[in-house]
């Protein structure tokens, strides 16, 4: 913590952190001033001049940028004075020179910082009367970003943001005087996973995305609070909606989480709200024209659940509910079991990398933040890039500011630059284990010993021995001052690990199915026969299943096994809680009428509670709410809608219950084609929403130049051949692979055929004809 | 790859010189500019795979500094001086000397690709204004009529290297100061000869 000193703002006191800009000081005392280039979670860069005040200085007063002048002890600002407004003036008469006037066409009219600055702070006229210079039209810089480059006033925030905060500059200025513009080199498109915050920031309408052009008017919108359901850090959105349709989301500055920005997934994966594919009533035996009532689907199921008192119940759960669905599910689950004992009732997370974690110890758990003051980062798990893309974000901050990082394993390779030691293939194996004892692996124990640490830890595979980081984390706990952040990836699963008593894994489901009984399966907001390595097991089971029930928002692989689908509700058109992965329960927010004759998860199961005579207790998403946080074990300060809604919680509220995950082991294996999962992929959401749904369909493996050579050969374009599946993918080279060990993408189109351990042969495509087939 | 092995040697020579890889990508402009007689986007993929930074990093830079040319140069660029201590010492009619003979406009290159004609601003040579550059290259004192012949000669013998002290004592008049040492390396390329990455070359004779 840095001092407190006094400063002067236009004639009062102000007491402020002794190391910060003129402009936060001010901002943090409820004066502001206006400002085109700042952005408090970046740099400054000086380069508007929008934000001159006086300030008194030995030689007299003087006009400084505010965002670049530190605040000292006894300064007296002048924000007001007749300098600066004359400054102000002038900065803005000469931003409007080569600004167009098509304010009426512009999407960020009545939200423009240029549009509002000018009429609080402008001149009123301009004495400009040459030529304004003109650009193009906008020009698409990716298939999801356009660019007004005549609107452009050369803030460089978006190329800022690509160069310090994601780290792909593929923006930049060109050019000099006044042909500067904003571009990208020809043939290198500005595909970054986080080009939508470019968007955001821009203060004029310079960049706009597809997803919105043209769209509304943002006095047009109704907007809410909310929490991302993209990846299980949770990060705060607002949710913009007109006429009963989301148009857009964005991101949210919480300090704890995202900071203000969002990975173009959480962005734009929205349009399959309002997609015709949703269903919209309760559908027989994945028949459209076989829709039936509510009543008549409660009726159906229940008296297949009654029917059989010896019959094994599974629920296959995915990871977009809220915590209150998951406990109103587990509630079900709970009161069968009190009516019925016999029968063998399960839950099952579909996700491919749970396994057990690292639990037991709740002061061992780390929390984001954690990145900023630790000494060292121990990273070893799923591409945290496409899994967990603002942590990624976070970790990359956290590096800048010196902290060390280390990376274990093949799968964060993007990584590997910001890394102290990345530990590759003379340290870990193809599968995963170790090659050598820890305490011999060169150089690592200084970085650790007597260190504050921070081991973010989780499974780099769907198969994947566990031992190897289990021993990492009781060498680290022994060695270091350790925390650890459980690095599932998915929505909300720590949520789901939260609310319900026992979670296991789709591998237990398949071992646990036993074909002799009465199976019902429910598959609730998953899709297991798409998305999982076992897609092919679990189908088999669930065609063998007696009665399969699909609660979800789209008609997918496994709604066509099931003998009634039931549409849900979706992000946006429920309200809930959301629990990210250092356990931060946030809130999420309805803002969309429900569709159809659309239910909450939740109310279908207290119906079908009511259905088989069992009396529930709750009535309300806000019951439910009440009902789950008595489980918390900070009776305190738990994360119910009251508390979650008052302005001091609004970035969540940390608090932990206890979690029982149980998974087995799997034996070692050799790992031949390592999965992983990349953010855009062929999920129902993705496919369903226009703007991004290309964004997944590219197939690729990488593999090292060595392999390549090793392979023998010549283009980058082959079939991979596994038993009787081919798949024609590109090759893309990556050397911080080890040897003979290919990387696919488990979630898109193709590749669940795929068996990670078996091996496999790469075929040239000969002809040129096949080339052009995809 | 679009860069041979010698000019990649080169190019490794000149990063070898910096802490920073990045450091090294003003004379690798030159390297590129060298080759092609302009920046062309192979060499920028190339520079942005050799010092680490993106492609439209290295277009940043070599798209803001006029001296790296954006298209094809001539074999000789004749860069005229228009500021102020030249303009007083009546650079106009050397510019108009200039354009008529080569017939012109600035920043344009002629069919043949012989000349490129640009008007520049100071080029450091004011005490000895009027200036021109010849491949940067700077001769001092022309004349309208020196600048002609100047030209001509160029046209005609077609010389590989150019060399500032030859051009001096052929074409030039009064001198901003006399450097007393001979100096015999010029520049064979439209870029500035610098010895420590061998855009220099010495004339034999
Ligand atoms: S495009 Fe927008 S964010 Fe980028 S420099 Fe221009 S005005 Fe600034
Ligand atoms: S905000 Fe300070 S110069 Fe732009
Ligand atoms: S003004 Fe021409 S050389 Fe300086």
């Amino acid at each position: 913590m840095s001092d407190q000193i006094n400063i002067n703002v236009n004639g009062s006191e102000i007491r402020t952190d002794s190391d910060q800009l003129i402009i936060e000081a001010c901002e943090d005392s409820g004066i502001h001033i206006p400002r085109f280039c700042w952005h408090k979670r970046m740099d400054p860069v000086g380069m508007c001049r929008m934000c001159l005040v006086e300030i008194e200085t030995p030689r007299g007063k003087a006009l400084v940028p505010s965002c670049t002048t530190k605040v000292s002890e006894d300064l007296i600002v002048d924000t007001e004075s007749e300098v600066v407004k004359k400054a102000q003036e002038g900065v803005l008469e000469f931003l409007l020179i080569n600004h167009p006037l098509d304010c009426p066409v512009c999407d960020k009219a009545g939200e423009c910082p240029l549009q509002d600055q000018t009429m609080a702070y402008g001149p009123g006229e301009s004495r400009f009367v040459e030529d304004k210079r003109h650009f193009e039209k906008p020009i698409p810089i990716s298939e999801i970003i356009l660019l007004d480059r005549e609107r452009c006033i050369l803030c460089a925030r978006c190329t800022r943001f690509s160069d310090e905060i994601s780290g792909d500059p593929l923006i930049e200025f060109i050019q000099r005087g006044n042909k500067t513009q904003v571009n990208t080199f020809p043939d290198e498109p500005f595909r970054s996973y986080f080009s939508g915050n470019t968007v955001q920031i821009c203060p004029v309408g310079a960049l706009t995305s597809t997803s919105y052009r043209f769209k509304a008017r943002p006095w047009d919108l109704k907007k809410v609070s909310s929490t991302s359901n993209c990846s299980s850090m949770g990060c705060s959105v607002e949710l913009n909606v007109s006429q009963n349709k989301m148009l857009r989301i964005l991101g949210e500055d919480n300090e704890f989480t995202n900071q203000g920005w969002l990975s173009d997934k959480g962005r734009y994966n929205f349009e399959y709200l309002h997609s015709e594919n949703r269903i919209l009533k309760p559908v027989l035996n994945n028949d459209s024209t076989n829709e039936i009532s509510i009543n008549e689907s409660m009726e159906l199921i229940s008296n297949e659940i009654s029917a059989d008192d010896n019959s094994n119940i599974s629920f296959i759960v995915g990871h977009n509910s809220t915590n209150e669905e998951y406990y109103a599910l587990n509630n079900f689950v709970e009161n069968l079991n009190k009516v019925n004992k016999d029968q063998n009732m399960n839950v099952y997370l579909s996700d491919d990398y749970l396994y057990e974690g690292f639990f037991q110890n709740n002061d061992l758990l780390g929390k984001v933040q954690d990145l900023d003051s630790v000494d060292t980062i121990i990273l070893w798990a799923q591409d945290i890039k496409d899994n967990l893309p603002t942590l990624y974000l976070r970790i990359r901050q956290a590096v800048k500011n010196g902290k060390k990082l280390v990376i274990f394993g093949h799968t964060n390779t993007a990584m590997k630059e910001l890394a102290d030691s990345y530990f590759g293939q003379e340290i870990i194996s193809k599968n995963l284990e170790f090659n050598v004892e820890i305490s011999e692996i060169p150089n690592f124990n200084e970085l650790i010993n007597d260190k504050n640490v921070l081991a973010i830890i989780g499974k780099s595979s769907p198969i994947q021995n566990t031992n190897s980081i289990s021993n990492l984390i009781n060498y680290l706990d022994k060695n270091s001052n350790l925390k650890i952040l459980n690095c599932f990836s998915k929505g909300n699963t720590f949520g789901a690990l939260q609310n319900i008593d026992l979670v296991k894994g789709l591998n237990e489901f398949i071992n646990e199915f036993d074909g002799s009984k009465n199976n019902i399966v429910f598959t609730i907001g998953s899709n297991p026969v798409n998305s999982s390595i076992h897609s092919n097991q679990i189908k088999d089971k669930l065609i063998n299943a007696n009665f399969v029930i699909s609660l979800d928002l789209f008609k997918n692989e496994t709604t066509e096994l099931a003998n009634i689908i039931l549409p849900t509700t979706s992000f946006g058109e429920k309200e809930g809680t959301f629990t990210n992965l250092e356990m931060r329960t946030l809130k999420q927010n309805k803002i969309l009428p429900t569709p159809g004759s659309v239910l909450n998860e939740w109310e279908y199961w207290s119906m079908m509670l009511n259905k088989i005579d069992i009396e529930n207790n709750y009535e309300s998403e806000f019951e439910l709410n009440l009902q789950l946080c008595e489980e918390y074990l900070d009776k305190d300060n738990v994360p119910s809608f009251d508390n979650l809604n008052k302005p001091s919680n609004l970035d969540g509220v940390l608090n932990s219950k206890s979690i029982n995950i149980e998974i087995q082991n799997v034996e070692p294996e050799k790992i031949e084609i390592l999965f992983v999962n990349r953010l855009y992929g062929d999920s129902s959401t993705q496919i369903n929403s226009p703007s991004i749904s290309m964004l997944g369909a590219e197939r690729f493996i990488e593999m090292n130049n060595d392999t390549f050579i090793k392979h023998n050969l010549s283009s980058y374009t082959v079939n991979l051949v596994q038993g009787v599946s081919t798949l024609q993918v590109k090759i893309k080279i990556n050397n911080h692979l080890p040897n003979e060990l290919i990387i696919a993408p488990l979630n898109r189109r193709g590749f669940r055929d795929i068996d990670t351990t078996k091996p496999y042969e790469l075929i040239e495509v000969k002809n040129l004809e096949e080339l052009s087939v995809n | 790859m679009s860069w041979d092995n010698e000019l990649l040697e080169r190019a490794h020579k000149i990063i070898e010189l910096y802490p920073q890889k990045r450091s090294a990508l003003g004379p690798l402009l030159y390297l590129a500019q060298e080759k092609d007689g302009f920046i062309s986007d192979d060499s920028i993929v190339e520079i942005s795979n050799l010092v680490d930074i993106t492609e439209v990093q290295v277009k940043s830079v070599s798209s803001f500094y006029s001296m790296y040319k954006e298209e094809q140069t001539g074999t000789y660029l004749l860069s005229v001086c228009k500021s102020i201590s030249c303009e007083i010492n009546d650079s106009r009619s050397v510019i108009n000397s200039v354009k008529e003979f080569t017939g012109l406009e600035n920043y344009e290159t002629d069919q043949d690709k012989l000349f490129t004609f640009e008007e520049v601003e100071c080029i450091g040579a004011c005490g000895g204004a009027p200036a021109v550059q010849v491949n940067y290259e700077t001769v001092e004192g022309l004349t309208p009529e020196k600048t002609i012949e100047m030209c001509e000669w160029l046209k005609n013998d077609k010389p590989e290297i150019i060399v500032a002290d030859q051009l001096q004592n052929k074409f030039g008049g009064t001198k901003s100061f006399d450097w007393a040492i001979e100096d015999n390396t010029g520049s064979a390329y439209t870029v500035p000869g610098f010895q420590n990455i061998g855009t220099a070359k010495e004339k034999d004779n």
